[in-house]
């Protein structure tokens, strides 16, 4: 990060919100309440919040009475005085903070979850209740975990990235298929193979962790019309979130809804069960690195998918996967032979030509979205970035940003000693093979003209300003071009205008 | 954001002890562990990739306790429903190995020093090795400057009153730290205000806090050492307003208000000489008298504290050999 | 004072000036307002679409074979 230097604030301000905090501001207060009495929720939550956001809890959570705002004022900054205020603003909309802004006070449910998360103690058993030793199965090991995760979710990203092709990959159950419908991401009725949308393709190009998020947030949506209890679902998913990888948990402290998520969440490759009527589940990595964080370096860590990376060859991508999750400690165990593909496995010429090292059929038919391949082998894919295959992406509603961004976050670790990493040339010609598209712009509307008078002309132009439908205006021609939408007012308008003309 | 923080512990059994008996806020080893234990999982809470690791300075040795990228024992201990298993990991790491090390302490061994030195070059080899990492795992060891760890730093808290012959390695440290750009931290919990974590903490952009209100020890650590570098540049936390220059000088380990530096090599000592024993130049024997002679005539005295840069002030008078 | 019911098009000149050789051919065009800008009927959209494409096709030129 060069930049860092120059503005030291920077690498703060540009921190992204985690997908699920505007859903929580949604939310009730006593909702959220209900749910902080949850020390895993709380923690998870903290997690997500920014680093300035995280602060300012931890610099309030072991004081008994609230703080006047001047007081903690004085240690911000005069350049951090927007990002702490609009923290504060944050921290007041999630009900994290109570008195805001007349005093600094975490709310009290909040405050003493959180408390117990970070002392340990308390007996809300929020962190799951680990099951007794089997004494016929041994535990699952991390990596049938991970094999069987990344099973079910490629299973539904290669369901959807070759639906429409004719090719007819495993169907994920109808609960993944009816979440992908209603979440846009794939359209058709009943009678009809669903089809991948516009949205559904540049899904496809997110990074895993907001896949994963975007999926979910859907599922809370569902689960608000199958009238369960929100509360207890997101809790739920918070606290899969701080569970350890490779343990089994029992089910029997768990309420009926969380019970009825165990099936869903299976679908989604989330947790694993032995069998549906197990009363043991084990989180997969999945589920445990819901709330690590999912910008820039840290990419790698969390990615399942990612570790996908030569998917097929599974003892390789186990061993990847492994390394992953512990940060940049587990990259080291894993730096041998697989560190390159954790990184990314693309590599694209100046002359546009694009190499993917992969034998992963997903990632081939992702690429294949937008690149026109040629060769493939063993474990490479050879293609080209054409005018065609750019054009094809863009009718598919991906748009040129997403591609370069694509290209980007799977750049091979020997692109990024580049800079820029991806060819200027590459780059420029697919933003401009995108403005080519764009060289028409039409909107439907009506033209009015033939105006009696300037005033009368101006009079009507006046009004449908106003309304903000004008799209085109001459004075000396005395018309203008209105959209649709505004047709049936301007016409009103006008009749009104003639009958009390006429009545005069 | 990845964090990285390393936290070195002074574990002086005599010390501890004096501050435990203190008439005024006396805080002892177990209460002080308990708020530590609570800092670090605030400090783990804040993002899973952030990166952990606690070094302790036991009288006469130095050992790494816990370290949150090395991979852990499969935890034996199965932690209950309340608890978050990665926290439990590291309390008991930290809290049961610091018992089990004092425990087989002899007597006569809790007399000795505790190498806070020794502990402070653990922690900023464990970062170069992090850093190592890093660049290769992002492919930028071939040829290409090292990239730095974002925001990398070692938080001392000592309650040990500075050992002056560890002045030297202390400098050096603290150079390697530059070098590395690792932001060092100090708390000194007790006992006098200590001159080089004061240096250390200015020279590498740290923050230095002597703990007034030992009973808010945890609300201190939070405020002015949980942040990363980058927040602070949001939050600020305390600094030093008046920092302790003073240097220690090489031929007796004294800590000096006015020194005499070598032209050449720039070596400290306590009174003119006329061979540096660094790097053996010569001073001419006029020099020598000229300077004995505008000496002081009082003995080594208590400096007060503040006399920035008295040392250096008066090592550049100093005249070149002709 | 009359309004007309139709399309509002804004592109670029050259683009403009291929859809005024396309409406010599068959007529499209409701006004044309200046150099940016034509109104066109509403049913006729997609075809002239289609149209400018192939004829814009007809100027790039690719490298593969």
């Amino acid at each position: 990060m060069p930049s860092v230097e120059e503005n030291p604030l920077e690498s703060l301000e540009n921190v992204k919100t985690h997908a699920l905090l505007p859903f929580l501001h949604q939310q009730s207060a006593t909702a959220l309440s209900r749910l902080y009495t949850s020390p895993s929720s709380c923690l998870s939550i903290f997690r997500l919040l920014t680093p300035v956001e995280r602060q300012i809890v931890m610099n309030i959570l072991w004081l008994e009475s609230a703080i006047p705002l001047s007081t903690m004022a004085a240690w911000v900054t005069i350049d951090g005085k927007k990002l702490y205020e609009r923290s504060l603003e944050t921290l007041s909309q999630l009900h994290i903070l109570s008195q805001y802004p007349m005093k600094l006070l975490l709310n009290s449910t909040f405050k003493s979850s959180l408390r117990h998360a970070i002392t340990g103690g308390g007996t809300t058993g929020s962190f799951g209740v680990p099951a007794t030793k089997d004494p016929k199965h041994s535990p699952p090991t991390v990596e049938s975990l991970d094999g069987y995760a990344l099973e079910r979710w490629e299973t539904i990203l290669h369901y959807m990235v070759s639906s429409g092709t004719g090719q007819l990959p495993t169907k994920p159950s109808t609960g993944v298929l009816y979440l992908l419908k209603e979440s846009g991401l794939m359209s058709g009725s009943q009678n009809f193979e669903p089809q991948i949308t516009s949205e559904g393709f540049q899904f496809l190009l997110h990074s895993p962790h907001d896949q994963l998020w975007e999926l979910l947030l859907q599922y809370l949506h569902m689960v608000e019309r199958r009238s369960m209890d929100l509360v207890e679902v997101i809790s739920f998913l918070l606290m899969l979130s701080t569970m350890e990888l490779g343990r089994e948990y029992s089910t029997e402290n768990l309420s009926q809804t969380q019970k009825v998520m165990l099936e869903d969440l299976r679908d989604y490759g989330l947790i694993w069960q032995r069998r549906p009527s197990s009363k043991r589940f084990s989180p997969t990595r999945l589920a445990t690195t819901l709330t690590s964080s999912s910008e820039g370096s840290s990419l790698s860590t969390l990615a399942p998918t990612q570790a996908t990376g030569l998917g097929n060859s599974s003892s390789n991508a186990l061993t990847r996967s492994k390394g992953t999750g512990a940060g940049i400690g587990g990259g080291a165990a894993g730096g041998g032979a697989g560190s390159g593909n954790q990184q990314g496995f693309i590599i694209l010429e100046t002359n546009y030509r694009v190499y993917a090292y992969t034998d992963n059929p997903l990632q081939t038919a992702v690429l294949n979205l937008f690149v026109s391949l040629k060769y493939r082998f063993p474990n490479l894919v050879v293609g080209s970035i054409t005018r065609e295959s750019v054009k094809k992406a863009l009718n598919n509603g991906i748009s040129s940003e997403q591609i370069i961004s694509y290209l980007l976050t799977h750049a091979h670790p020997q692109m990024r000693k580049f800079n820029p990493m991806i060819p200027v040339t590459v780059q420029d010609q697919i933003r401009l093979w995108e403005l080519e598209k764009n060289r028409l712009k039409s909107d439907s509307g009506f033209l009015y003209t033939s105006f009696q008078s300037q005033a009368d002309y101006e009079y009507v132009l006046n009004y449908a300003k106003e309304l903000g439908v004008v799209l085109w205006e001459n004075n000396a021609k005395r018309c203008f071009f209105a959209h649709e939408e505004g047709h049936g007012n301007i016409k009103s308008f006008i009749e009104r205008r003639r009958t009390a003309g006429q009545g005069q | 954001m990845m964090d990285t923080l390393c936290v070195v512990i002074d574990l002086s059994v005599k010390h501890w002890q004096r501050s435990a008996t203190a008439s005024d806020q006396p805080l002892s080893l177990p209460a002080f562990l308990i708020q530590l234990v609570a800092f670090l999982n605030a400090y783990s809470a804040g993002s899973s990739d952030n990166a952990l690791a606690v070094f302790a300075a036991f009288p006469g040795k130095s050992l790494m306790l816990y370290s949150s990228t090395d991979t852990q024992p499969q935890s034996t201990t199965v932690s209950g429903p309340n608890s978050y298993p990665p926290f439990q990991l590291l309390d008991d790491a930290v809290v049961s190995s610091i018992i089990h090390h004092l425990e087989s302490l002899s007597d006569s061994e809790q007399e000795a020093p505790c190498p806070l030195v020794g502990a402070l070059t653990k922690a900023l080899c464990f970062i170069n090795r992090l850093t190592l990492d890093h660049n290769t795992n992002t492919s930028n060891a071939e040829g290409l400057d090292p990239i730095a760890l974002p925001d990398p730093r070692v938080l001392i808290l000592s309650v040990s009153p500075d050992i002056t012959s560890s002045y030297i390695p202390i400098m050096n440290s603290i150079f390697s730290a530059q070098k590395l750009k690792v932001t060092i931290d100090a708390c000194q919990l007790s006992g006098p205000d200590s001159v080089f974590l004061q240096q250390a903490a200015h020279l590498t952009g740290g923050s230095y806090l002597y703990l007034e209100r030992r009973d808010a020890l945890l609300q201190h650590l939070t405020m002015t050492f949980l942040p990363s570098p980058s927040v602070r540049g949001a939050i600020a936390v305390p600094t030093q307003d008046k920092v302790d220059f003073r240097a220690a000088c090489f031929c007796h380990k004294n800590i000096v208000d006015i020194g005499f530096v070598c032209s050449v090599c720039l070596s400290i000592f306590c009174q003119p000489v006329p061979v540096c024993s660094t790097c053996r130049t010569k001073f001419p024997m006029k020099t020598l008298q000229r300077l004995n002679a505008s000496r002081p005539p009082a003995q080594p005295r208590p400096a007060p504290i503040g006399t920035n840069g008295v040392s250096k002030a008066n090592g550049s008078s100093y005249g070149t050999p002709a | 004072m009359r309004a007309i019911k139709g399309v509002l098009l804004t592109c670029d000149a050259a683009v403009k000036q291929i859809l005024l050789i396309m409406n010599e051919q068959q007529s499209f065009i409701i006004e044309d307002l200046d150099d940016h800008h034509l109104v066109i009927k509403a049913d006729e959209e997609y075809r002239i679409r289609r149209q400018l494409e192939t004829e814009l096709e007809k100027n790039t030129y690719t490298l593969e074979s």
